[in-house]
């Protein structure tokens, strides 16, 4: 095997790993204007990106494809180590759009931000972590590429070295990331006591039919506690709201949309080999007098799923600052996205991938906006929100977007996830039906705080004095300047995020079908 | 053929669209797209042939029916698909009715009025939608759809306590269209459904056992039932009126209220038999409660516009009986109710508005004497109070006799408490009517005049479809009765 032929596939990793040396070489010969090191980091992920997209067989791009074709989604070729996939392929796009966003809105940071080397360096590096874990088929390379994203993040969230606030989320971070990490690798140890072998695929086939030993719950049982503290799944969150509130907002936006998701899919690989394995569907954990692996994790994910949605949302109803609100929604929507995976079947998957990448646009550009928001000088309580809606119509309709999507209002990108989601969980029927009825009943309560919001932004008058003068030009009405005062890069990755939402929401095929098509291949190379 | 229904929804989300954007002109826009739509809806009027039968249409029993492929997955098949029957057909005529009046009787809203009439209207278009969907999720995505702009209509122009009232609105409603939801879905994928089409739908779900079709049907009651507004959970329905902008109210009473009872006709009572006749009991104890509670609620008001919400919940209530009868007289009469109460409480809460807006006041008792300065505002209130009360040759006497029949068929000597309260709140009315139009003048303030025009043509475009589909109702139970309703005997 020569070099090119091994190097090809793995182009976006590659070209991320140029990317974030590039980067911090520019630190060092002295170019450190947010323009510049941004254009790389933008420049490198969408590239990135147009190379997964041509990957993933969408044919205007094809002649970008770097994997050659038959080694998608085939078990037994690519390595012990990592197996590409379309579903991990689609994650690779989902995280790469996150950072793609985000890197695009940080152009517009205030220039005199001395860290931007630091910011886009880490940003494209925690990154790179990702998509690794997108195409890991191996417990320890799983791990393993978790910890670069997780390392980057850390660095990230306390970037700017100043702020005492950043500083306490990022050793926060530290601190909780390090525990969750030892959780999992020595959850991989007693695994690999058990079974011989950390290669996800052969750990399904082992045991099983026969009962489980104590070794391998337990295994299980550590994996699952280190992974739910990556993917802020409650009772493990508790770190989550206050690094989402304490951290830079761009960063909030980059946790939030995209290294959060890693848990996500860690959970997909890890769990969708043994619960297919043991497929018994709606039936008893102790079917046959054994203890049966696969309903036992479907139970446990199950229960983790509903307590993450229901905790997440009373919580983010309670809070009175936005930033806060909004990472509590993200931790209750951790909570729906589980649900793909305790449910197990490929509609399931594809409901969660969706709601996955819906989340990018929704809760990651929510995110980007209230950065922005903050910049014109408006405070973090929700209440310091009055009149945006009016003085700012632009603005005020694109969060309402997310707002709405997050919510769940049909049209819009966040009822279509919501939809497929529910309805696979209906569809498998069983006790899954119950895993909808406390979706939808959570996302009934979820309304109460995105009402809020909007009915602060719309209906209420605003404060003269958190408006400072410059901010909000002279009076109301859409004449006004849309969007000018983010600057284009956000204004830009605003916009990109509210055409999705919408595009998405009202003709879902293309994707939708992409995802589902994905997931079909991963259930049927996970069985 | 021409694809009239999706021509109509791409005139209307063209116009809301246009509307939006038009800034000062939007007013005009918006009137140009509503008369557009009425003529639309003419045209499609005249084109229905009645029950065209399983002739080879897309949907069996409906005509000017579309489907197209929306999403396409393995496991789930969604599509576009619309058509129309009499009933939906009487509910899209109320739609374009009451659209073209609320704009033109909010003609000169001065509050960002590109938003006000752009909303209007797409709470129109989300109510048409609802009234063709023939698949599951365009019915739910429209029917969503009406939410959104209703709570910013009575966010942002309500009265003092909107931004509660918009709140409370959005929550309950959104709460029961989740029950609804989980009970759509159920449908689809316990009967086995291929597709999420009414048709397919259809055929699967009347042949599951009686007591998961319970299950749905109490599911898909509670979420229709809350939009009706069926007691106990009628709560947010004197909030969300009294606070709304007339405009706003009258879409609300005119058309949000009747989504419930539409969807329960369509997509309840026709699609689950058996369970409909297992809950049976429980819908006729809520309706009489709905009809008793109603109206005393409705008595104790001395608020004009709180008196024309409360009789909302009474008349609704009527409804509710008459589609719980199970009979084809019953549901003749549903839908001619449905009707004849879009019409009636749109022109009573415009008069309310336009009371509100002369004399300042709503107040019943604080107002009398006011035919003198104002004949035409009392003419209106007059024919709307006559008509609430079911005056022959006004649109509500055959909807109520109708129901009333049904009611002595179906039930006996229960048809007096419906009849019984009839009476009580026609009496409430003439009273109402005493105070405050005849009499010495009494809270008339100085230089009041008239009603202005476009107040007066909005009132008058319902006052002349009162009147008309009044001496002739049979013009609309023509196209009700042949519509394929299960074990429909026809006309």
């Amino acid at each position: 095997m020569d070099l090119g032929s091994f190097a090809g596939p793995f182009l976006p990793e590659i070209l991320l790993l140029a990317g974030t040396l590039f980067i911090f070489l520019l630190d060092v010969v002295g170019v450190r204007s947010t323009e510049r090191v941004g254009a790389v980091a933008v420049a490198v992920t969408g590239l990135a990106l147009l190379f997964v997209i041509a990957d993933l067989g969408f044919a205007p791009l094809a002649f970008l494809a770097t994997i050659p074709a038959g080694q998608i989604d085939a078990a037994g070729t690519g390595s012990a180590l990592y197996a590409f996939t379309s579903l991990g392929l689609i994650f690779q796009a989902v995280f790469l759009l996150a950072t793609f966003l985000v890197s695009l809105a940080s152009l517009s940071r205030p220039s005199q931000d001395r860290g931007a080397p630091i910011f886009f360096g880490l940003l494209v590096l925690a990154t790179l972590g990702m998509l690794l874990v997108a195409i890991a088929s191996d417990l320890v390379f799983l791990l393993l590429a978790i910890e670069v994203t997780s390392l980057a993040t850390y660095l990230l969230v306390g970037y700017t070295r100043k702020d005492p606030r950043s500083l306490e989320a990022a050793m926060k971070m530290y601190v909780i990331g390090a525990l969750s990490t030892t959780l999992s690798f020595f959850g991989a140890s007693l695994l690999y006591g058990a079974y011989g072998t950390t290669n996800l695929a052969a750990i399904a086939h082992v045991g099983g039919a026969g009962g489980v030993p104590v070794l391998v719950l337990l295994g299980y049982g550590f994996l699952i506690v280190g992974l739910a503290f990556k993917a802020t799944l409650v009772p493990f969150h508790a770190w989550a709201v206050d690094v989402y509130d304490g951290a830079p907002t761009d960063v909030t936006a980059f946790l939030a949309g995209g290294s959060k998701k890693v848990g996500i899919f860690a959970f997909f690989l890890v769990f969708l080999a043994p619960i297919l394995f043991v497929r018994t569907g709606t039936g008893s954990p102790f079917a046959n007098g054994a203890i049966a692996l696969g309903p036992i994790l479907q139970i446990t994910l199950g229960v983790l799923a509903v307590l993450t949605m229901t905790v997440g949302n009373i919580l983010a109803l309670l809070q009175k600052e936005m930033k806060r609100m909004l990472a509590y929604s993200s931790i209750s929507q951790a909570g729906y996205m589980l649900i793909g995976i305790a449910v197990g079947t490929a509609p399931a998957l594809a409901g969660a991938t969706l709601q996955i990448f819906a989340h990018v646009f929704m809760k990651g550009a929510a995110f980007l906006l209230v950065a922005g928001v903050t910049a014109w000088g408006i405070g973090p309580l929700i209440d310091d929100y009055r009149g945006l809606g009016t003085r700012r119509p632009v603005v005020g309709v694109a969060f309402a977007l997310m707002l709405l999507s997050l919510a769940g209002v049909p049209l819009t990108i966040g009822f279509v996830s919501k939809f497929v989601l529910f309805s696979a969980a209906v569809q498998a029927q069983g006790y899954f039906v119950w895993l909808a009825v406390a979706g939808l009943l959570n996302s009934a309560l979820s309304v109460f705080y995105y009402a809020r919001v909007l009915r602060v932004m719309f209906f209420e008058e605003p404060a003269a004095e958190k408006f400072p003068a410059g901010a909000i030009v002279g009076g109301s009405g859409p004449s006004e300047l849309p969007a000018g005062g983010f600057g284009y890069g956000r204004a830009a990755a605003i916009a990109i995020a509210v055409i999705a939402i919408v595009a998405v929401g009202i003709y879902p095929q293309p994707v939708l079908g992409a995802i589902q098509a994905a997931a079909q291949h991963f259930v049927a190379v996970g069985a | 053929m021409l694809p009239l229904i999706s021509l109509i929804l791409a005139t209307l989300v063209l116009g809301t669209v246009a509307t939006f954007f038009a800034g000062a002109r939007s007013r005009w826009v918006a009137l140009a797209t509503s008369v557009v739509f009425l003529l639309e809806v003419a045209v499609l009027f005249v084109n229905y042939s009645g029950w065209p039968g399983y002739n080879g249409a897309l949907v069996p029993g409906f005509s000017e029916s579309e489907s197209y492929s929306w999403i396409h997955l393995s496991w789930l098949q969604i599509n576009y698909t619309v058509g129309v029957d009499g009933i939906s057909l009487v509910m899209i005529l109320l739609t374009a009715i009451l659209q073209i009046a609320t704009v033109i009787y909010s003609w000169a809203e001065e509050r960002r009025p590109a938003a006000y009439f752009g909303l209007v209207l797409l709470t129109c278009l989300g109510s048409f939608g609802v009234f063709v969907a023939l698949d599951i999720l365009l019915f739910f995505l429209f029917w969503e759809a009406v939410l959104v702009p209703m709570f910013f209509l009575i966010g942002f122009w309500g009265g003092p306590r909107r931004r509660y009232a918009a709140l409370k609105f959005f929550v309950y409603t959104h709460v029961a269209s989740i029950v609804m939801l989980v009970g759509l879905l159920a449908l689809v994928f316990y009967s086995g459904a291929s597709s999420f089409d009414f048709s397919s739908v259809y055929a699967a779900a009347r042949s599951l056992a009686p007591v998961p079709q319970t299950f749905l049907f109490l599911a898909l009651f509670f979420g229709f039932g809350v939009k009706f507004p069926m007691v106990p959970f009628h709560t947010w329905l004197p909030d969300a009126h009294v606070e709304a902008p007339t405009g706003g109210s009258v879409l609300l009473a005119g058309l949000l209220l009747k989504l419930g009872g539409y969807g329960l006709i369509r997509w309840a009572v026709e699609v689950l038999p058996n369970g409909f006749h297992v809950s049976q009991p429980i819908l006729f104890f809520i309706a009489f409660l709905s009809i008793v509670w109603g109206s005393v609620l409705s008595l104790s008001q001395r608020d004009l516009k709180r008196l024309v919400a409360y009789s909302s919940i009474n008349h609704m209530g009527i409804v509710l009986l008459a589609i719980a009868l199970d009979s084809s007289l019953g549901l003749i009469a549903a839908v001619l109710l449905m009707f004849a109460h879009g019409i009636v409480s749109g022109l009573l809460f415009m008069t309310s508005g336009s009371v509100h807006h002369t004399f300042g006041s709503r107040d019943i008792p604080a107002i009398g004497g006011i035919t003198p300065t104002t004949p035409a505002l009392s003419t209106m209130i007059m024919v709307g109070s006559l008509a609430s009360l079911g005056l022959p040759a006004l649109i509500s006497f055959p909807a109520e006799f109708t129901a009333l029949l049904a009611t002595w068929n179906g039930l006996g000597y229960w048809v007096f408490v419906p009849l019984g309260i009839l009476v009580v709140t026609a009496a409430f009315y003439l009273w109402m009517m005493q105070r405050m139009l005849f009499g010495p003048p009494k809270g008339v303030p100085i230089g009041a005049h008239d009603v202005p025009w476009y107040e007066g043509v909005g009132m008058g475009i319902l006052v002349a479809f009162t009147v008309l589909f009044g001496v002739l109702p049979g013009l609309l139970v023509n196209v009700i009765v042949s519509s394929p309703i299960k074990g429909w005997p026809g006309p």
